[in-house]
């Protein structure tokens, strides 16, 4: 048996940013008290430790910060190998990890400090992906 | 110093054997490796009577069911979850619990079946959450990342671009902890030395890293023995005193840079703990004369070299690349051939080498150094004496070492060891 790829699992903290995903309209949490982004989102504010909280929605743009080439598969990941993970740097300033997309998987490809976009992956009813591309 | 620098000591050692598949459960394992421990120390079982332990998420038998197996009636027992960092923060708690009195003779171990059991670098559904912990509710599964490897890789890969090491630095890593494990009769890889061909031909686990960037997954259990100095005297073997260290110093994660520390890869949690492993243990870098960095991979004694003070952030790959850390050299670090090369035991193996070193009793092959246990060694390594000495003498022995836990960004754990109980 194939098996299938884990799918995320919202948290309140986290709903708003799975649903700005599923609308294909990425919002990142902001501190209303020092105007500085997080990322991932949670109860305080980890710079001033304000909880006066807003959701804004992002550029779409950032830059790798690292990556890595993986060869072996994890789970339900048998027929995507090779496979790059990226921590991309967005322009607000926090960093994610995900998948780089849209790009043969060699290191001549991809580079630190390589500015890219947000590609959405519908990927259930109730998930969206957030990935990035070479721009 | 700390209030208890010198006043504890590792008395006793002991192991399996490193296999690739045991056949055995972690019970079995366990008490075997305790037991050689204890008669290492010249102790009976019945004189212990603490036990502490680490497991990953549920992947070994406890301190009671040890105990039990074994005999013993315990007067402490507790067992926590972690791998890398661990061992040097056990040490840290026992210390506290035989000077306050809640036992006197306490063991601490780790019993795995890394290979044949739950497997870190195993990609399967058992496999552990990401040592770098970026997860946001799951959705590291969901883009493919499980092991160490990949999370390893990204900050590996981020550090190659800041420093301009590369290849060549990790294959000298490789390299020489393969040297030193050619010399260990234990180690996986004995008698089998690692060439630069060897290791840029072998196959891309996670790019930048190649099958011997990455440890040796084993079925094996560790163990030793600490008790009050007062205790250690008399004993079968010259104690090695606890002079301090750290213990799971953390950082913040730099795969999501929430800002207040501006975490760079390379900023991991030793980074934090430099200065207090000095001002605990009394005793400063150029005072140590062997280490040992926990080897996961290549790449994981570079970063905690550099945050443990011992070189300036990017020189640790051009530090082993100069030989600085093989047997004679310098600073002789990893001189079992420990994760990369002996077999992988989540770091426990590392404290139990320094302390035959520290002992002047490395255990050579007996056709180098027949009278190893009494501490008599030619130093001849064509020989195969694998027994580190005081750089730059024919034979003083080494009288402290240094060894680092785990090289993740959110945990990290130290400890110095000496023969001598106190630091002057
Ligand atoms: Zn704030």
């Amino acid at each position: 048996m194939t098996q299938s790829k884990p799918l995320p699992t919202p948290t309140p903290e986290t709903q708003p940013y799975w649903d700005s995903c599923k609308s294909h309209a990425m919002k990142l949490p902001r501190c209303k008290s020092c105007s500085q982004f997080h990322f991932y989102p949670r109860a305080l504010c980890p710079h001033c430790w304000s909880m006066d909280l807003e959701w804004v929605t992002a550029s779409g743009k950032g830059k790798i910060y690292s990556y890595v080439i993986s060869h072996r598969p994890a789970p339900g990941f048998q027929d995507d190998v090779p496979y790059i993970i990226g921590v991309v740097e967005l322009d607000e300033g926090v960093r994610l990890m995900t998948n780089i997309v849209g790009v043969i998987p060699e290191p001549k490809n991809i580079w630190v400090g390589m500015d890219v976009s947000v590609e959405y992956e519908d990927v259930s009813e109730t998930i969206t992906l957030p990935t990035y591309k070479p721009i | 110093m700390g209030v208890l620098t010198g006043k504890t000591a590792i008395v006793g050692v002991g192991e399996t054997t490193y296999y690739r598949d045991a056949g055995r459960t972690t019970l079995s394992l366990g008490v075997e490796a305790i037991r050689n421990a204890v008669k290492d120390a010249g102790l009976e079982l019945s004189d212990i009577d603490g036990m502490t332990s680490y497991q990953a998420g549920g992947d070994s038998h406890g301190s009671n069911e040890m105990a039990q197996s074994l005999g013993m009636q315990l007067n402490y027992s507790l067992d926590i979850m972690g791998g890398g960092s661990s061992t040097e923060a056990l040490v840290a708690h026992a210390a506290g619990l035989l000077a306050g009195g809640y036992c006197n003779n306490i063991v601490i171990f780790r019993s795995m079946r890394g290979r044949t059991g739950k497997r870190m670098g195993g990609q399967t559904p058992s496999g552990p959450v990401p040592a770098v912990a970026i997860n946001t509710d799951g959705e590291a599964l969901r883009i493919g990342v499980t092991t160490p490897a990949q999370n390893f890789g990204i900050a590996a890969m981020r550090y190659f671009k800041e420093y301009g090491a590369g290849t060549k630095q990790l294959a000298a890593v490789a390299m020489t902890h393969r040297y030193h494990a050619t010399l260990n009769p234990r180690a996986f890889f004995y008698k089998k030395p690692l060439t630069l061909e060897d290791y840029i031909s072998a196959r891309w686990v996670s790019k930048p890293f190649r099958l011997f960037d990455c440890c040796l997954e084993m079925d094996v259990a560790c163990a030793f023995v600490m008790t009050r100095k007062e205790m250690a005297y008399d004993l079968k073997h010259p104690p090695i005193y606890i002079l301090g260290g750290s213990a799971r110093t953390m950082s913040e994660s730099p795969a999501y840079n929430p800002g207040r520390l501006n975490t760079a890869v390379h900023h991991h949690a030793s980074n934090w703990a430099s200065r207090r492993w000095m001002g605990m243990s009394g005793v400063t870098h150029k005072d140590i004369d062997t280490a040992s960095f926990y080897d996961a991979f290549t790449f994981t004694p570079l970063i905690q070299m550099e945050g443990y003070g011992f070189v300036d952030h990017g020189e640790a790959g051009f530090w082993y690349e100069e030989g600085h850390g093989r047997l004679d050299a310098r600073m002789p670090v990893n001189t079992s051939g420990s994760h990369l090369s002996e077999g992988y035991t989540h770091g426990i193996q590392m404290v139990v080498e320094m302390a035959r070193q520290l002992r002047g009793r490395a255990d050579c092959s007996t056709d180098a150094c027949p009278d190893w246990e009494k501490g008599i060694h030619c130093f001849d390594r064509e020989k195969g004496c694998r027994q580190v000495k005081k750089y730059g003498t024919q034979d003083s022995l080494p009288e402290v070492g240094f060894c680092g836990g785990w090289g993740s960004p959110t945990t990290s754990s130290s400890l110095v060891l000496s023969k001598f109980s106190s630091s002057n």
